[in-house]
């Protein structure tokens, strides 16, 4: 095998944490016993369950779209919408993989001291990414092209097109990550502050990220705007080639998916592949050896040294004794916050997700408030509306961290020497759920707060939004964490597959989102008031978190005492 | 005081028997040595006796407590040196210390006193408010010790201690072993290396493949009498021995 294809092999597995082959030797008297066949199965109808709510949220986005297109003639829209979503989709989610694998300790230290072509070493990371990308865009695309194909029927070659155009259009996007993060990461050789780098690095993807979601935003029409769709249906053409403009791939993936039999799609698909492998090709051939420089001496760290004098007044000052269970708790917070993947993937999300919406709003305050009927709407905020987007908006923060149903998972390398300190498991694990609420606390005040100042809500709604944020979140934080403890992922050689890649991060995070979903549609649905809204969402689920709590520790006890980490 | 007694231990994600009934008797005022080659079921059966592990059967006591029954009191009473340094990479060598000296309970006075102690004479004082991922793998071994002695403990379990120790760190460490041992307190500590534990222990048991092949003090040992009379090549006839057997 070619050094590259090794290379990506590795990555891979190291990425997403592949199970490798049993070795022979286990096969011999190990009788797949029936616990954890029905573990399988459960952890596998959540795993399905999860992902198809995801499906729906997309397809019901998709079916809204369609429907709201279909009115002016413009289906076919729908498709180049596709596109530009997965390219915006591969921007940020593909932002956080690139930089959260773009260093891997020891293993990347191994590899630096082969003889490996810097072109071999980025290529291969690229793909591994690039993977991950691929999949979520041809997910995304799956859901644009059922809902057009049922609708419409075009001919075969359309899934083609649209496949195809699905794995090509993560490349250029993946390829202009890198092309910030490489030189970004070579100017901290002379910064010599790796970590930091890292945020600023993350904080810039995503305003770049966010800027590119705007820019798309502002070319879209309106759908729901009587005034902005008869001037698109005026002048389709107008919109599209802006659109072209702004983003030639997805126009071309366009073009081809619109009329799949022309020779023009054959055309326009040959354009897409070239399109979509400039940027590649670009970063591989200038870019490489400046990556394989940046990842030398990319974990060295500012060494301290203490005077003889200065030692003894550092113990006097720094060496204190402090309360077992807060020691514990801390330790939680500094193993997170104090690892950049870790940081940027979970109590991050909570500053950059109100971020993103406060742009959005800003956006979009003109057509939110130049609506005639604002007043109805204010009508709605007040009977109850407000406190429903207020409690849910804190609750998806509040739980959106992936502190706890990865909190096992990350800790699995410390696990045996926690194990062998005299500390009950349940207080170990119960500090990991400390850490969590604590976070579920911010998020939750963030969340409620920033809605109430953008909507003007009364002390009523926020209120009853509060209390359902931080129950709903308490909740889900409670049952992220019993699955990471179900089901923790203790073998890895990558921080990040204790994260990002971890199975139960996606379930606690889609279920999460599902339940949101679904709380928000109910309480629409029976257009309960602040009140009403906050003894379901609020005081049901605080009951059932207060009946896990109790549950919960003779549970952990018995788990942990069995982990082999 | 250690005691294993029949311990038997195979891994949830193999089949293989890492350790087989196992038993063994670390006195107090004893230098315990254990010995084998790689993947002989060392740091296994440390595991078990610390309570890390759970033991398919037998039992293991620590000052005549059952580890199964009670675990944080026989936890409380063991200081324990992992093989794997490589931790708590994030967090400041201080920040460490205090983190075990909070779980174990030591109160200020006695954690300044003992940590400028050990620090001194592991000569890392200079570096305690550094973070550990900047050490050298020998400095992160002897934060590891400085910590596992924190809280005093009656038994000291190390495993594979003098790998990565420069002689003087080596040397302090045998010297922290012997004045510990000679208090009343116990020393129990893996090595694959005859040397180490030849100059060292009290008594010493080698195993291979997850039996103990032999137990006993030196002078038992050395009656054994090896081909060309060394140590070494005695311990080196008994794991093949035994291999020869077990084939
Ligand atoms: N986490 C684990 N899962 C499965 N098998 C394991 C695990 N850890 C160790 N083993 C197996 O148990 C056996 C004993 O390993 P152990 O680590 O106890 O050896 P050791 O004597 O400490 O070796 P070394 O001198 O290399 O440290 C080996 O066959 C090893 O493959
Ligand atoms: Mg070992």
């Amino acid at each position: 095998m070619s050094v590259f294809w090794s290379l990506v092999k590795l990555y891979v597995k190291s990425f997403y944490n592949l199970p490798g082959k049993k070795s022979p030797g286990t096969i011999a008297g190990s009788r797949p016993g029936l616990k954890p066949a029905l573990k399988a199965v459960g952890v596998g109808a959540l795993a399905i369950l999860a992902v198809g709510n995801f499906a729906y949220l997309f397809v019901m986005l998709n079916l809204n779209l369609y429907q709201g297109l279909s009115m002016i003639g413009l289906q076919g829209l729908l498709v180049l919408n596709a596109a530009v979503m997965a390219t915006m989709l591969t921007l940020v989610v593909g932002f956080m993989t690139a930089l959260s694998t773009y260093f891997l300790n020891d293993m990347e230290l191994q590899l630096l001291s082969m003889p490996i072509q810097p072109r071999a070493l980025f290529a291969a990371k690229f793909v591994a990414v690039y993977i991950s990308e691929a999949a979520f865009s041809l997910f995304f695309m799956t859901t644009a092209m059922v809902i057009f194909g049922l609708k419409e029927g075009p001919n075969p070659l359309f899934y083609l097109w649209g496949t195809l155009a699905a794995l090509l259009l993560p490349l250029p996007a993946l390829a202009a990550c890198y092309m910030i993060q490489i030189p970004l990461l070579s100017l901290s050789r002379f910064l010599k502050n790796k970590r930091t780098i890292m945020i600023i690095a993350g904080v810039l993807g995503l305003v770049f990220g966010l800027a590119f979601n705007l820019y798309f935003q502002k070319m879209m029409p309106p759908v729901a705007d009587p005034a902005a769709r008869a001037s698109a249906a005026a002048g389709p053409d107008s919109l599209v080639s802006r659109i072209g403009q702004a983003y030639p791939p997805a126009l071309l993936a366009w073009r081809a998916m619109s009329d799949p039999v022309s020779p023009g799609a054959l055309v326009a698909m040959l354009e897409l592949v070239a399109a979509c492998a400039i940027g590649p090709a670009l970063a591989a051939f200038f870019l490489s050896g400046a990556y394989a420089r940046s990842l030398v001496g990319f974990n060295e760290s500012h060494v301290r040294k203490l005077s003889r004098s200065g030692a003894g007044a550092f113990i006097a000052r720094r060496i204190r004794a402090g309360n077992p269970f807060l020691a514990l708790v801390k330790r939680e917070f500094d193993m997170m916050n104090r690892e950049p993947m870790y940081l940027l993937n979970g109590p991050f999300i909570i500053i950059l997700m109100p971020v993103i919406f406060g742009i959005m709003f800003v956006v979009q305050k003109d057509t939110l408030f130049s609506d005639p009927d604002l007043a109805g709407l204010r009508a709605l905020f007040d009977g109850g509306l407000g406190a429903v987007i207020a409690g849910l908006a804190g609750a998806f923060l509040g739980s959106g961290t992936s502190i706890a149903c990865t909190a096992v998972s990350r800790d699995a390398k410390a696990l045996p020497f926690m194990k062998s300190l005299p500390v009950k498991p349940s207080s170990y694990m119960m500090a990991k759920l400390g850490h969590a609420l604590a976070f579920g606390f911010f998020g939750s005040a963030i969340g409620v707060g920033l809605v109430a100042v953008a909507m003007r809500l009364g002390a009523g709604a926020v209120l009853s939004g509060g209390a359902v944020a931080l129950s709903l979140s308490s909740l889900f934080n409670m049952l992220g964490l019993w699955l990471d403890t179900a089901n923790p992922r203790l073998s890895w050689d990558n921080p990040i597959a204790a994260m990002k890649q971890n199975p139960n991060a996606v379930i606690a995070m889609l279920g999460a989102m599902a339940l949101l979903g679904g709380s928000g549609w109910l309480s629409f649905r029976f257009s309960l008031g602040p009140g009403a809204f906050a003894l379901w969402f609020g005081a049901v689920p605080a009951g059932a978190f207060a009946a896990l709590l109790a549950a919960y520790p003779r549970y952990a006890e018995k788990r942990v005492a069995v982990m082999e980490g | 005081m250690l005691e294993l007694s029949g311990i038997s231990k195979t891994y949830a994600k193999s089949a293989v028997k890492a350790v087989d009934d196992l038993s063994i008797t670390v006195k107090d005022g004893e230098i315990f040595g254990f010995l084998g080659p790689n993947g002989a079921g060392k740091t296994t059966t440390i595991k078990v006796l610390i309570g890390v592990l759970c033991a398919d059967s037998g039992t293991a006591r620590v000052d005549g407590i059952d580890i199964a029954a009670d675990p944080l009191g026989a936890k409380r009473r063991i200081g324990y040196v992992t093989d794997n340094p490589e931790l708590f990479a994030r967090l400041k060598a201080s920040e460490y210390l205090n983190f075990v000296g909070d779980i174990y309970g030591v109160d200020t006075a006695t954690r300044q006193a003992r940590v400028a102690e050990y620090a001194s004479l592991f000569d890392i004082k200079d570096a305690l408010g550094g973070s550990i991922g900047s050490f050298s793998h020998g400095m992160k071994q002897k934060l590891l010790v400085v910590a596992s002695l924190l809280p005093d403990p009656q038994n000291w379990v190390l495993d594979e201690p003098m790998v990565g120790l420069d002689p003087r760190a080596a040397f302090a460490l045998k010297e922290t072993m012997r004045s510990r041992a000679a208090a009343g307190k116990t020393v129990f500590f893996s090595t694959h290396v005859m040397e180490v534990a030849e100059k060292l222990c009290d008594r010493l048991s080698i195993i291979n493949k997850g039996r103990i092949v032999f137990t006993g003090t030196l002078e038992e040992l050395k009656e054994m009498q090896g081909a060309d009379g060394s140590l070494e090549s005695l311990f080196l006839e008994l794991v093949d021995e035994q291999a020869e057997a077990g084939a």
